[in-house]
């Protein structure tokens, strides 16, 4: 204890108001528990502030300048002129509208807010730690924790982020002009996110990729329509590069690279964003003080969200892979009203992801091969956009839906989606699964047309042999 | 093959076992002799060892499920039948990791792949699974009746009762229940264990024992110096915030309110539960046993249900039961009462405490007891004996084994110090604090709860004077400890205010005599009142 220290006591410490930790808290106060949040940086966390908000609305007001300045086939002559700094501001309106948002459901809940980095002191005890010295420092005696401190963007040696050359995933959301050229190490979906962006607005973009594909968690069907569209753009792929240093130059840096070979090579821009990964953020929270176990960097949990102390949870990013905020936003459902007694668990049959390329990709469940290597014997509907009217009306011939089921129950096991709006697409096919659906169920469903859901529609009849229009 | 592992016999003759915890769970790898489960039998829980090496493939049964001897109740594939599969499997495992390890620091394919364990996947929408959970059902082993064999709401509900019911079938040499027509209809409802298709468990398990230690210190009681008796109510219980929040408000001491909902191994109370036992006691009734069918009138149509709790009557309770029944019912009791007024071991215990407390041992009353009744079944060795009834013969033991009650929260327990005479009391302290640790968090084995030849129970540790203990069989004697305290004592023709200590002995009077039974209390309250004559012991 610190001079100067004061002690509260509540039910529940939320540790960080991001995606999992704002559920947590909100759900936690539904539940008429004593809550206590505790936000470092900015309410809403990554997802709200640096992540996936932000991301769309600069992808989302891309797409209106690019295929307005892209539609002659439709008749469409235009060339719309983008005022960066005018964009991010857009962005930035909105993404204050919404962290303040998440403070007000927070207050409404009936949390207490405190603002400061919360570290553990014991199983029981949590210091909230304020900038500046000679602050002192208040001491949280809790019943119950949930940890929630999300990821920061991995670094790879050699490239520290500046802000400047070398680009985090958050820095290039608030860029204040578009570069002439920009260097990506990483082809996942953050880098093929925002290099999709800047390529759109004109930028020059390399993608530097380790491995012989972008967006290698995808089947090569569904990233070969991505990749596509994205060399079409006019973004370069450089495959089997591993990013080794790099230097500055009169108009921006030079990066050498190792290839497959072994042999070196050098790429210029004027920029270079850095998106490897993401990575649990645990060195904020003392995490040996409470005697919290890890499993490899992040917290290792069970189905109740529980860390090894049954009363102290740990939700989203930072207790592990898939680091999605709607896994979080689960997470931290669970983690609360496990506290307040009910039998919750986190038993999804699957968490369904979305990429926000050109076309999205969403994808939900078993590949066909997961399927079959989980013993059972798929069917497999598939669908071409090029099928779907809706879709010839969106001016886009590429893409499919694919939809696995088991052949001998019908029961839906996974989809996957690669077109425009796959990442609402995918919801349906979520939701047949989570239900336990069979392929008549959503068959017999009337899907209203003209739409590209009735594309799901039309490859799930096409797995039972009865599509119609394919 | 896989390897149908069935319930051995854990203990002696022991016809079921509860499984208390899984250490393991489907998938897991076990090696021989590794630990599987924590089987609670007599008044132990006992270690279940693999007794293959291999990869569990099936749990038959769930946490809480008593179990019959020679029923199976794991699968296990064992290691050498599964070489070529497993070593595919591992090596593609292998592979898996060194790409995502690669890929780790290329993209992000985190993003991409889904958790949902392929193994685990279950055809029931979400509200029945919530409601499986809420049932302790498990879902993974209940059989759909709905559309291609979706699990409904019914289906859950029907493999619930069906659990409910299987327990009073199985004792139907015992019980004598009219309603076989309507337990065999239900029966046909239950639905079977396909061990057809591979089915695992979603649900990981922790095992009990592990929460136990994972729970916090904070919650654990300071334990009175020698807490040895069956409490009056419990001594820890789980509840949420918001509930010990209700009691408070209602005045309820939220360990008393009756539940058959646990947690981690704790009771578990719900604000339902504060409600219930609120409406019970405004009743003028508490909530006890009863049977609420019975209670409700069939002519008039009135439903005059009492409100009631029910706890299973198994596992170490039921042990407990049925020990006590062959004792009480077999020997006649005897018990005798006197005190002890023990000024002089107040003073000694406080001295020598600090100087065991230097030792790290705190120094509690009850070694002193130990001795002093050791002390006394050397003087008078007819209490330290057992009557065999077969061989008609009296056995008197020449070695002192003193058993010592012990309140848990499972019950009561009785761990056996061995060989009292030829311990010192720092010793003792050090033994009987371990035993005691050891039997509340349900660690301690079978064999250290067994041959005892006399017991001590100190009722006193919670309060009150005189009791008539229950002898704990095949032992001829126990004595009780009331509370330690000073009370009003004649000295001289004056009342003075003096610490004492009640004692209760009861005795086999079929092996012993009262006359003896107060010959041995004078013995063991001379050394209890003159504690420096242990020296001679």
């Amino acid at each position: 204890m610190v001079v100067g220290d004061v002690t509260t006591g509540t039910d529940v410490l939320v540790i960080g108001g991001g995606p999992g930790g704002y559920v947590a808290t909100i759900r936690a106060g539904q539940l008429d528990l004593d809550v206590t949040l505790v936000e470092m940086d900015a309410y809403g966390g990554t997802c709200l502030n640096h992540g996936c908000i932000p991301s769309k609305a600069l992808i989302s007001a891309t797409d209106i300048a690019h295929d307005a300045g892209d539609a002659e086939e439709m008749g469409i002559y235009a060339d719309p002129a983008v005022d960066m700094q005018g964009m991010i501001g857009w962005k930035d309106k909105l993404v204050t509208r919404l962290t303040k948002g998440v403070e007000s459901l927070c207050n409404g809940a009936g949390a207490t807010l405190i603002e400061g980095r919360a570290e553990f002191a014991g199983e029981n005890t949590a210091r909230i730690v304020q900038d500046g010295e000679g602050q002192g420092s208040e001491s949280i005696e809790f019943e119950h924790a949930i940890i929630a401190t999300g990821s920061a963007p991995i670094e790879i040696p050699n490239f520290e982020f500046d802000g400047e050359r070398i680009l985090s995933s958050r820095d290039a959301l608030a860029l204040d002009h578009v570069p002439e050229s920009m260097l990506v190490v990483g082809g996942g979906y953050i880098g093929m996110e925002l290099a999709t962006v800047y390529q759109k607005l004109g930028c020059d973009i390399t993608i530097l990729e380790q491995l012989p594909d972008a967006l290698p968690a995808y089947e090569e069907d569904v990233t070969e329509v991505v990749r596509e569209r994205a060399e079409s753009l006019g973004i370069t792929f450089e495959f089997g590069q591993t990013a080794k240093n790099w230097e500055e130059t009169e108009d921006g840096l030079v990066v050498r690279t190792e290839n497959d070979d072994g042999d070196f090579e050098e790429f210029e821009g004027e920029m270079c964003l850095v998106a490897v990964g993401r990575r649990a953020v645990t060195e904020t929270l003392n995490l040996d003080a409470a005697g919290i176990e890890r499993n490899g960097g992040a917290i290792k949990t069970d189905d109740r969200a529980r860390t090894n102390h049954d009363h102290i949870f740990a939700v989203g990013d930072v207790a592990g892979e898939p680091m999605l905020a709607h896994k979080a936003f689960k997470e931290g459902e669970v983690a609360a009203e496990v506290i307040a007694g009910e039998p919750a668990a986190l038993d999804y049959q699957a968490i369904p992801a979305a990429v926000f390329t050109d076309p999205e990709i969403g994808s939900v469940g078993m590949t066909p091969e997961e399927a079959e290597e989980a013993g059972f014997d798929p069917v497999v509907g598939q669908m071409p956009l090029r099928a779907s009217g809706r879709a010839l009306t969106l001016n886009e011939r590429e893409g499919f839906v694919r939809v696995v089921a088991d052949s001998e129950t019908g029961f839906v096991l996974g989809g996957q989606i690669v077109g425009p709006e796959a990442s609402e697409l995918v919801a349906e096919l979520a939701l047949a699964i989570e239900l336990g659906a069979t392929l008549e169920d959503v068959g017999a469903t009337i899907h209203v047309h003209p739409t590209l859901g009735e594309a799901v529609h039309e490859a799930v009849k096409g797995a039972r042999g009865q599509s119609i229009h394919y | 093959m896989a390897f149908e592992y069935e319930l051995p016999d854990v203990g002696e003759g022991v016809a079921e076992g509860e499984i208390v915890a899984w250490h393991v769970t489907v998938g897991d790898h076990v090696d021989e002799d590794e630990v599987l489960a924590d089987v609670e039998t007599d008044k132990a829980i006992v270690d279940l060892p693999s007794p293959v090496a291999g990869t569990i493939t099936e749990l038959h049964a769930e946490e809480g499920e008593v179990v019959d001897v020679g029923s199976v109740v794991v699968t296990i594939e064992p290691d050498e039948e599964d070489e070529t599969a497993g070593d595919d499997r591992s090596a593609e495992a292998a592979d898996n990791e060194t790409a995502a390890e690669q890929e780790t620091a290329a993209d992000e394919s985190e993003d991409a792949e889904e958790t949902a364990v392929p193994s685990g996947r279950v055809f029931a929408p979400p509200n029945v699974r919530r409601l499986a959970r809420e049932l302790g059902v498990d879902i993974t082993a209940v059989d759909g009746s709905g559309p291609s064999g979706r699990i409904t709401e019914d289906d859950v509900r029907a493999a619930a009762e069906s659990e409910e019911e299987s327990e009073p079938e199985r004792k139907s040499a015992v019980s004598k229940r009219s309603d076989s027509e309507e337990g065999t209809e239900r029966k046909s409802a239950v639905s079977k264990r396909s061990d057809s298709k591979e089915r695992k468990s979603a649900v990981s398990k922790r095992s009990d024992s592990e929460t136990k230690s994972a729970v916090s210190k904070r919650s654990q009681e300071t334990e009175s110096d020698t807490q040895t008796a069956e409490p009056a109510a419990r001594e820890r219980t789980a509840a949420v915030p918001a509930t010990r929040k209700l009691a408070r408000e209602k005045g309820v001491d939220i360990d008393e309110v009756p539940t058959e909902k646990s947690r981690d191994g704790d009771p578990f109370v719900e604000p339902e539960d504060i409600e219930t036992y609120l409406q019970a006691q405004e009743a003028g009734e508490t909530a006890v046993e009863a049977d609420a069918d019975t209670a409700t009138d069939a002519t008039t149509g009135e439903t005059a249900r009492q409100p009631v709790s029910r706890e299973p009557y198994r596992g170490i309770r039921r042990t407990i039961g049925e020990q006590m029944q062959r004792s009480a019912s077999t020997i006649p009791h005897a018990t005798h009462h006197d005190t002890a007024v023990v000024p002089e071991l107040v003073e000694t215990r406080a001295e020598l405490k600090e100087r065991a407390a230097e030792r790290g041992v705190d120094l509690t009353y009850l070694p002193f007891l130990l001795k002093a009744v050791v002390a006394g079944l050397k003087a008078h060795p007819v209490m330290n004996t057992e009557l065999a009834e077969d061989d008609e013969e009296i056995i008197y033991k020449e070695y002192y084994n003193i058993g010592i009650a012990v309140a848990t929260d499972a019950g009561l327990m009785v761990p056996v110090v061995e060989d009292v005479d030829n311990k010192g009391l720092v010793e003792l302290a050090r033994e009987i604090a371990d035993l005691v640790d050891r039997a509340r968090s349900r660690e301690i084995d079978r064999e250290e709860m067994q041959g005892g030849t006399f017991t001590v129970t100190n009722f006193g540790a919670i309060g009150g004077e005189y009791a008539t203990p229950i002898i704990n069989k095949p032992e001829t004697g126990i004595l009780g400890i009331g509370e330690l305290t000073e009370r009003p004592v004649v000295e001289d023709g004056e009342v003075v205010a003096r610490h004492t200590l009640p004692v209760s002995l009861s005795i086999d009077h079929r092996v012993i005599d009262g006359a003896e039974a107060a010959q041995f209390t004078n013995t063991v309250i001379e050394y209890l009142e003159n504690p420096s004559i242990l020296l001679l012991e």
